[in-house]
């Protein structure tokens, strides 16, 4: 019902091709060629070390593939360092969140893209204010309320620092927003608001491609769901035409029938 | 939403953590405390020349801890300072007596400051060789350049423009403290409210997560060491103008009571987080601490040996300081503790 609103001769907003990244020996990455649709949300479920985080960092331009590009509307981008994946329009929440414990609230959410002021019109100076009012803003989407947003985050919970880690995204212009395992220490009410976001990041438009061991979720929110074992992508189903125990032979045998 | 215009409103008054405040108030008294302990030990040091002498011999370690600060907090360490302090102050000294103007030789000193940080900055961020051990290696590297370029060798009389850095007075004030004071605000200005102070936490609180947010890891840690290499050299022409003179021994085991200052100041030496204050009240206290000694009588060796038992001090005060928390914890929870398993029994 929900994948009928994608147009199946649609594009490919994203695709993936022949994609290898190798750890020494290890082929954590193998060959994986996967397009990904305009405005749709395609899940990526595989066992422990799969290689599902390692896909995600070639395309945040954390970790460059060995072998393999990457084109958005089917033109070839280079992601050699973050700054390139966001410069794509591609923003990423990383597995572990990618917090930094000693800063506080706005800094984490605002790191690497900070406002700036000019003082006197000349030097540029943090725009904390700005900082802090859009970060009360995002949080209020969530509808978590944090105490003291001037405390480091080491003080927060791993709930509420998951929510300041997913509002990162919510600042960026993206087209295509990557989560890795982005409902991993949350409650049950902040899920259900992850997976509200998810549903209207799609709704605007943006493609969204979100890692997840919790196949309920997946199931409730991905219009395809792509399996990968072992470094190499096993199949993509539409979510539509799969039930639950084909996905679980996928991930554990790596059988598409 | 009244709460979130509330947490609003409190962000005028400044973005600093409330515990750190409070840190920066206890180390406040702590000095203070001090010197009226020395003061009732010898009432000499509490006469207004003895404390402008402290202060001013304060000046240039605070400006070269405020450099130190930033490296710190990026979560390394340079152990090169003295080395790089000498060699530039012999190599910048020699040329000025030798005839260049002494705006040029001023300038030349800051560029080897500079260019010479950014290498050793290079070497950690590039190279991998870690922060101890490339400026351990930059230690001897650059204490051996001033030893070959000037061994044996006093260098002193510099022209009054120059001495007037390091001697004269501007409304009152030292130079030297005038100089270290705006130089604290900047630097507290730097760390706490542009964007390379809070690239410099993020490196040294995560570099990882610094990275995947886009921070130009490698670019910001050269930059800290390049400004390590700048106050050096700000920090130097101050010290050779005050004493006018220098040779090639100038500044050893400087990096000791640098690091010192800013640990007792209450920057976490695992990174990330650092307090400009902390570090000029660091300094202050260690410049204190070894004029109650000079007054007492106490020779420089001794004064090191002190020196050294503070460092200690101060990282084993901060330790306890951060496991403070959990003890009170355990002291409160243990009567409530007992009486759990009471009610078990
Ligand atoms: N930095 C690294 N160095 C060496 N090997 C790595 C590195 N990162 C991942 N690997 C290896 O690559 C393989 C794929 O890891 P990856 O993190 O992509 O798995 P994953 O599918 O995300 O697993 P999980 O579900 O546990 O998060 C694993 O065998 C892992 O041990
Ligand atoms: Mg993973």
């Amino acid at each position: 019902m929900e994948a009928s609103g994608v147009p199946p001769d649609a594009p490919p907003l994203l695709s993936i091709v022949g994609l290898s990244k190798s750890y020494g020996g290890l082929r954590a990455v193998d060959n994986v060629t996967l397009e990904i649709r305009r405005a749709e949300v395609l899940a990526v479920v595989g066992d422990n070390g799969a290689g599902k985080s390692t896909l995600v960092k070639a395309l945040a331009g954390a970790q460059p593939p060995d072998e393999g590009e990457v084109r958005i509307d089917g033109k070839v981008v280079e992601l050699r360092t973050p700054r390139d994946a966001e410069a794509a329009g591609i923003g990423c929440l990383h597995q572990g969140l990618g917090l930094v414990d000693a800063l506080d609230v706005p800094e984490n959410v605002f790191l690497g893209r900070e406002p700036q002021i000019r003082v006197l019109g000349l030097i540029p100076q943090l725009d904390h204010r700005t900082m802090r009012e859009r970060t009360i803003e995002l949080l209020d989407r969530f509808g978590i309320h944090l105490p003291r947003l001037n405390d480091p985050v080491s003080r927060l919970s791993g709930g509420q620092r998951q929510t300041v880690a997913i509002s990162r995204l919510l600042l960026q212009d993206v087209r295509v927003v990557i989560m890795d395992e982005p409902m991993a220490a949350l409650g049950v009410a902040e899920g259900h608001r992850v997976l509200d976001l998810v549903r209207s990041m799609r709704q605007q438009g943006i493609t969204v491609l979100v890692i997840s061991h919790n196949l309920e979720h997946v199931f409730q929110l991905a219009d395809r769901i792509a399996v990968m074992k072992n470094g190499r992508l096993i199949g993509v189903v539409a979510t539509a035409e799969t039930t639950r125990e084909a996905i679980v032979r996928m991930i554990t045998f790596g059988q598409t029938h | 939403m009244p709460s979130s215009q509330a947490i609003v409103a409190s962000s005028a008054i400044g973005h600093a953590d409330r515990r750190w405040i409070f840190e920066g108030l206890g180390l406040t008294l702590v000095v203070i405390a001090l010197a009226l302990i020395f003061t009732w030990i010898n009432p000499r040091f509490a006469t207004a020349t003895n404390l402008i002498n402290i202060l001013t011999q304060a000046s240039y370690y605070i400006v070269i801890a405020i450099g130190m600060t930033f490296v710190i907090t990026s979560a390394g360490i340079d152990l090169s300072v003295g080395s790089l302090l000498a060699l530039i102050t012999v190599v910048g000294f020699e040329l000025i007596k030798e005839g260049l103007h002494p705006a040029l030789g001023v300038a030349l000193m800051f560029a080897m400051g500079g260019l010479i940080g950014a290498f050793t900055g290079s070497l950690i961020a590039f190279v991998k060789i870690p922060p101890f051990i490339a400026t351990l290696g930059m230690m001897a590297v650059l204490r051996g350049l001033a030893l070959v370029h000037s061994a044996g060798n006093m260098h002193y009389g510099l022209p009054p423009s120059l001495t007037w850095i390091g001697q004269g007075s501007l409304a009152g004030a030292p130079v030297p403290v005038v100089i270290a004071l705006l130089f604290a605000l900047f630097g507290a200005w730097l760390f706490n409210h542009t964007r390379f102070g809070l690239h410099v936490r993020a490196i040294g609180g995560n570099r990882e997560a610094a990275r995947l947010a886009g921070v130009r890891v490698n670019l910001v840690e050269v930059l800290v060491y390049t400004m390590m290499g700048l106050t050096t050299a700000l920090g130097g022409l101050i010290m050779i103008a005050r004493i006018d003179s220098t040779q090639a021994t100038i500044g050893t085991a400087m990096e000791i009571h640098v690091i010192s200052a800013v640990i007792i100041g209450g920057t976490s030496l695992f990174g990330g987080r650092g307090t400009i204050y902390g570090t000029v009240l660091g300094a202050i206290l260690l410049s204190m601490m070894t004029n109650a000694l000079v007054i007492a009588g106490v020779d420089f060796f001794w004064q090191l040996v002190v020196m050294g038992v503070i460092v200690l001090l101060a990282v084993a005060i901060s330790n306890l300081r951060e496991r403070r928390i959990s003890v009170l914890a355990f002291l409160l929870r243990r009567p409530g503790g007992a009486a759990a398993s009471q009610g078990g029994v």
